[in-house]
């Protein structure tokens, strides 16, 4: 205590002095504050010094408006003068302007469209800053810094005119803030020493598109559906495409290491080979002895899976994406191992830290034997992998028996449903240990037609399901179908969306001859399946235009029209292509060769049986180009680069904020912004009350119930629905889905419920369990009433049957 | 009035032997050490308490590796500001703990208050935790390092901050018993101080400049580990306007003109605390975070402070910055990017099959 007076008076006496300078920085601060009024400038590109005018930013934005009537220019510049200083640099100005534009949009949508045009404007040019003037040029100078491949430089150097006359100057227009903000910070390629992009956001897409194509004209097609944001393929082939280094696949699934020190290292470099270039990893761990299990060699004791887990941590973290983004790994494992619990524990934010693994993802690879359990309330035994090696090898029927056997030796029994419950426990704390079901997995995989081929893990986004073991890392590339792109308010456009697919599809074949591939196993496996993943996004964008609720009839009805469509399309491209090149080396292994495709593995009714009908005779014929086609990955960046809502996802929100690398950015549906423009209901006070509520408009009592009823977001939607939809549309993905579900406030009860029903529906894999945080911080923007008394009666209160939980006094 | 509130005083201090008796009434402010949580008296307090253990987070869960490469990339007027601002933060948390300790715990006499206040006393632990690793990490050099934890006697915009928060402590340190009128009200001022003044306004000026940071992309790590900051902070600041309403709704003598004065002067004073400091983090001018806007902002947070308090707004200043607008505004990483710091830590219930979803 004396220390604390002490201390106070010591801060006390150091402050006077303190105070009085303080003093004097404030008016001194006060003057230069009133000069800097009167002559705040600014300092030009060639280092001369002009006075900021307000007239001038006006007209730099007046440039980009034509088509945006809600845009007031004046206001971006003065409020943009305001947040400046004297002597800021023309560039400071340039982009405090695009940030000025860019936090209006709150406000006004259309302030989204400014801001990309704005900051085009200023890529545009830093480009030209660096003497390239075109697309061709752009290719020659990044191919002499050694960022361009020489195959692609080639042939762009022969067809220059064609492809510099390609370019369509409009496509940067179509850009919304966000979207373009990513591709100018992490998909533009920068010069390696001044860091400045060497190339326009037009000439990175014909770059990709160049550097996948034969002839100008495929280029120039693969570009033209690439610019008009109606089909994008995935990130990795967004990078590299062109480069030296074209590693282009999305997703590499690595089988457990064998249940030895060397394989479990081999393992490691591996993962670190992958994540390297830009790929999520999925990898197996069940093969590996649990924590107690005897070591012969040494006759000692193993600690289990945890501590290499976290070398495996540590590994991840360690390699960058290319600086893009954080290398990213998922570990699956079969809840028969003995390490099962301390495995669901190792997100967990308290604990031992040595436990814990902050940057791996989880997932349970389920037998159904084990959710049969669960359900039945029975036993469920906990066996160590080096007494039973060949459970990870075998589903269905098969591994039912073999488990049975092994139970015999079982390290430890426990009631199915505890370990469900903390498996559940796992998914509300930390949104990981996400539930993917084995046997399904496996029974509907067109690779699985030869006994020995087993899919031992899903990927990292619980959407590639693909064969493999230890010799052999499966790997897919992928790309996604903007539906929003092909939807308007009289219905889908069938005729662009096959057209869209036909394009898709050749070029994902494409990827996987001219793909670089990081690992020895990679490369064994890829040209023998040839797997693709044609995924889809923007279905909410779609169902929005057509008026459709997530969780109506029509909804289910035309996401699984949709998605037929999609994948008779691409099986039809496939055939296409088998008829051409052959079909893929191991096609003989496939179910597609004994006459079953995906559809009817699932026992499904298809709507154009013609169509099907005339697609096997094809098959049969000619086989496939590809063992798999369709997965519907979560397309985080890609949907935000086209502007549309991901995949199959419901809206998380009206107003949402995306915090990434390149910042925060709010996010406004703009559906909900017209609907309430024309009913005259886009006002502050509207405005602040949807943020109040978090985005919700439930409680807008102006907007009529079926407006309501449309705008309701994910967390307000039936998740039964989206299982629903989910399971209706899993015919047509031979793969399997990114499938997130949303619970605000989880309760074991309400997760075992939701997961049971999942499994029960026949999904092969869900996702991210999504909760909201339990409090929120203040909200320092929306108005605030004097705070109300909670506690006027505290007697009365305590007896309230509002207050369940502080009312046991009475029990 | 003046006679209720001798009345309850002298009551009080009849009740001050017997007031661990079970069931007696008392009020919040009355001395003593009530250790009955049955009957509950203030269940809106145990409330708050398991709400905040929801939101547990612990340092190591905070990602600073990008930042040491923004770090290299900020200019030399940013890298001045982030300085000062750790620097700050070095200090802060510990000076809000001790008044905790010194002052709130020994008079808000309610255990389900102390709960919470204990649970406060924790999160403020991990803040302190938090900005010394970051400290740590930023400042590699220990020299600096050392002159970044000695900034409230070497920084003078630091200092005065200091001198402030101190003067407050001390304003009640001598007070064993809150047996007067007087006394109360000179524990309301300390507490409305820390909450209103310090927790809300020094610390969300603070992280005013931290949120700029990261919409422009910028000290991510920093960002994530503050919003988690920010959210406790939030909650304490809830908490303690709750014990001031309680407080308020029991004694409404307490509250008159004479004390909305003091508090008017007092919040007057931290504007001007902030605004030099602001003047000190700024003084190189950074991009789209002018003093000008900065004053309006503090000067619309201590509005908001008045108004949540009931006394009229002195400034009538708006909020100048749209990126602390996104602050209100529901986040959705995805998980190539940060970690996902939404979830929650107490789930309850068991494994049912027919729970509706």
């Amino acid at each position: 205590m004396t220390t604390t007076r002490e201390r106070a008076t010591n801060g006390s006496a150091g402050e006077t002095t303190a105070t009085r300078k303080g003093a004097t920085n404030g008016s001194a601060g006060a003057e230069q504050q009133q000069q800097r009024r009167q002559v705040m400038e600014v300092r030009k590109r060639n280092g001369d010094s002009e006075p900021v005018d307000v007239n001038k930013i006006v007209r730099a934005v007046e440039r980009w408006v034509a088509d945006l009537n809600e845009v007031d220019p004046l206001r971006v510049a003065t409020k943009t003068i305001s947040g400046l200083y004297d002597g800021a640099t023309t560039a400071e100005l340039d982009r405090l302007s695009i940030q000025t534009a860019a936090e209006l949009i709150g406000e006004e949508p259309q302030y989204s469209k400014l801001a990309a045009r704005l900051l085009a404007a200023y890529v545009d040019k830093e480009v030209r800053g660096q003497q390239v003037a075109s697309f061709s040029q752009s290719i020659r100078y990044a191919h002499g810094l050694g960022l361009i491949s020489d195959d692609t430089a080639a042939f762009v150097s022969r067809n220059a005119r064609k492809l510099d006359d390609a370019v369509d100057p409009a496509g940067d227009l179509r850009f919304e803030y966000f979207g373009l903000r990513t591709v100018a910070d992490r998909y533009l390629l920068r010069h390696p020493q001044s860091r400045l992009v060497v190339e326009s956001p037009q000439y990175w897409l014909l770059r990709v598109a160049c550097g996948l194509s034969g002839t100008p004209a495929e280029a120039i097609g693969f570009y033209r559906l690439m610019s008009s944001l109606a089909y994008l393929p995935s990130s990795p082939t967004l990078f590299n495409s062109g480069t030296r280094h074209t590693q282009m696949s999305s997703c590499f699934l690595v089988d457990s290491p064998r249940d030895e020190l060397d394989s479990i290292y081999q393992r490691y470099h591996q993962v670190a080979k992958l994540s390297k270039f830009s790929g999520g990893i999925g990898i197996a761990w069940s093969r590996v002895r649990g924590r107690g299990a005897l070591i012969r060699g040494t006759n000692g004791r193993s600690n289990g899976i945890v501590p290499f887990l976290k070398t495996l941590d540590a590994g991840v973290a360690a390699v960058n994406q290319g600086g893009r983004r954080k290398g990213a790994a998922c570990v699956y494992l079969e809840p028969w191992h003995p390490d099962i619990e301390e495995f669901l524990e190792l997100r967990d934010n308290t604990g031992e830290d040595a436990r814990r693994t902050h940057n791996l993802n989880l997932a349970n690879w389920l037998p159904d034997e084990f959710m049969r359990r669960v359900e039945a309330d029975g036993d469920w035994s906990l066996i160590d992998p080096s007494d039973a090696p060949e459970l990870p090898d075998l589903y269905g029927a098969e591994f039912d028996a073999a488990y049975r056997v092994a139970e015999k030796q079982a390290v430890r029994t426990v009631k199915a449903q505890d370990l469900y419950g903390r498996m559940m426990r796992t998914l509300a704390q930390t949104g990981n240990g996400w539930m993917t079901f084995k046997d399904r997995s496996n029974a509907l995989s067109n690779q699985t037609g030869e006994p020995g081929n087993t899919i031992h893990l899903s990927n990292l986004c619980t959407e590639i399901l693909e064969v493999n073991n230890d010799a052999e890392t499966a790997v897919c590339n992928l790309g996604s179908v903007n539906l929003g792109a092909h939807v308007s308010t009289d219905g889908v456009d069938w005729a662009k969306l096959r057209e869209t697919v036909r394009t898709a599809m050749v070029f994902l074949d494409r990827v996987i001859d001219i793909n670089y591939y990081p690992a020895e196993q990679a490369a064994a496996s890829n040209p023998r399946w040839r797997p693709v993943g044609l995924g889809l996004m923007g279905l909410q964008d779609a169902l929005f235009t057509l008026r459709l609720p997530f969780d109506s009839a029509e909804a289910r009805e035309l996401s699984t029209r949709v998605q037929e469509e999609i994948f008779l399309t691409a099986v039809e491209t496939s055939a296409g292509l088998a008829e051409r090149f052959g079909p893929h080396p191991a096609y003989a292994e496939t179910r597609a060769a004994r006459g079953d495709l995906h559809p009817e593995l699932w026992g499904a009714e298809p709507t154009q049986p013609k169509r099907w009908a005339e697609l096997k005779a094809r098959v049969a014929e000619h086989g496939l180009r590809n063992s798999l086609l369709v997965a519907i990955a979560p397309t985080a960046t890609i949907a935000s680069i086209a502007g549309c809502y991901e995949c199959i996802e419901p809206q998380v929100s009206n107003l949402f904020k995306r915090e990434t690398m390149s910042g925060e950015f709010l996010q406004v549906n703009t559906y909900l912004v017209g609907e309430l423009k024309a009913r005259g209901l886009w006002t502050a006070p509207i405005r602040d009350e949807i943020k109040r509520a978090e985005g919700s408009v439930q409680g807008i009592a102006e907007l009529p119930a079926e407006v309501r009823t449309l705008f309701r977001t994910a967390w307000e939607l039936p998740q039964r629905a989206l299982i629903d939809l989910a399971a209706a549309r899993a015919p047509y993905i031979d793969q399997s889905q990114s499938l997130n579900l949303f619970l605000a406030a989880p309760t074991i009860g309400k997760l075992s419920s939701m997961y049971l029903y999942a499994w029960k529906s026949g999904l092969k894999t869900t996702y991210y369990l999504r909760s909201r945080p339990a409090t929120r911080i203040q909200q320092a923007t929306v108005a605030v009433t004097p705070s109300s008394v909670t506690g006027v009666d505290a007697e009365a209160l305590a007896c309230s049957l509002e207050n369940p939980e502080s009312c046991e006094a009475c029990q | 009035m003046t006679t209720d509130a001798e009345t309850r005083t002298a009551t009080a201090e009849t009740r001050t032997a017997t007031v661990a008796t079970v069931g007696e009434r008392h009020l919040l402010l009355d001395p003593g050490m009530d250790l009955t949580l049955r009957p509950m008296r203030y269940p809106h307090f145990f409330d708050r308490f398991k709400e905040a253990i929801k939101n547990t987070w612990t340092v190591e869960e905070v990602d600073l590796h990008s930042d040491l490469a923004d770090l290299a990339k900020l200019s030399p007027a940013e890298r001045h500001l982030v300085s000062r601002l750790v620097a700050f933060f070095a200090t802060g948390d510990t000076i809000v703990a001790n008044n905790l300790v010194l002052n709130l715990y020994q008079h808000v006499n309610s255990p389900e208050g102390r709960l919470y206040l204990s649970r406060q006393l924790f999160e403020e632990a991990v803040h302190v935790q938090f900005y010394l690793n970051l400290l740590d990490t930023y400042v590699p050099e220990e020299k600096e390092r050392f002159a970044a934890f000695a900034a409230v006697e070497n920084i003078p915009s630091i200092a005065r901050k200091a001198e402030f928060c101190f003067r407050w402590i001390d304003s009640i340190f001598e007070l064993r018993e809150l047996r007067t009128r007087a006394d109360r009200r000179a524990f309301l001022l300390n507490l409305i101080c820390f909450a209103a003044c310090i927790e809300g306004l020094f610390f969300y000026g603070a992280f005013a400049y931290v949120y700029f940071l990261r919409s422009r992309g910028l000290l991510n790590g920093l960002a994530s580990g503050t919003n988690w900051v920010f959210r406790d902070e939030s909650m304490h600041m809830a908490f303690a306007f709750d014990v001031v309403e309680t407080a308020r709704a029991e004694e409404p003598d307490l509250f008159d003109a004479d004390l909305e004065q003091q508090v008017r002067e007092m919040m007057a004073e931290a504007v001007d605390c902030e605004v030099q400091f602001a003047e000190d983090l700024l003084e190189q001018g950074v991009s789209g975070l002018s003093l000008t806007d900065m004053r309006e902002y503090l000067q619309h947070v201590a509005d908001r402070r008045l108004v949540t308090l009931g006394i009229a707004p002195m400034y009538g200043s708006q909020n100048p910055f749209a990126f602390m607008e996104l602050q209100d505004v529901q986040e959705l990483s995805n998980f190539f990017e940060r970690r996902v710091s939404a979830y929650q830590m107490g789930v309850s219930g068991s494994v049912t099959f027919d729970d509706d979803f």
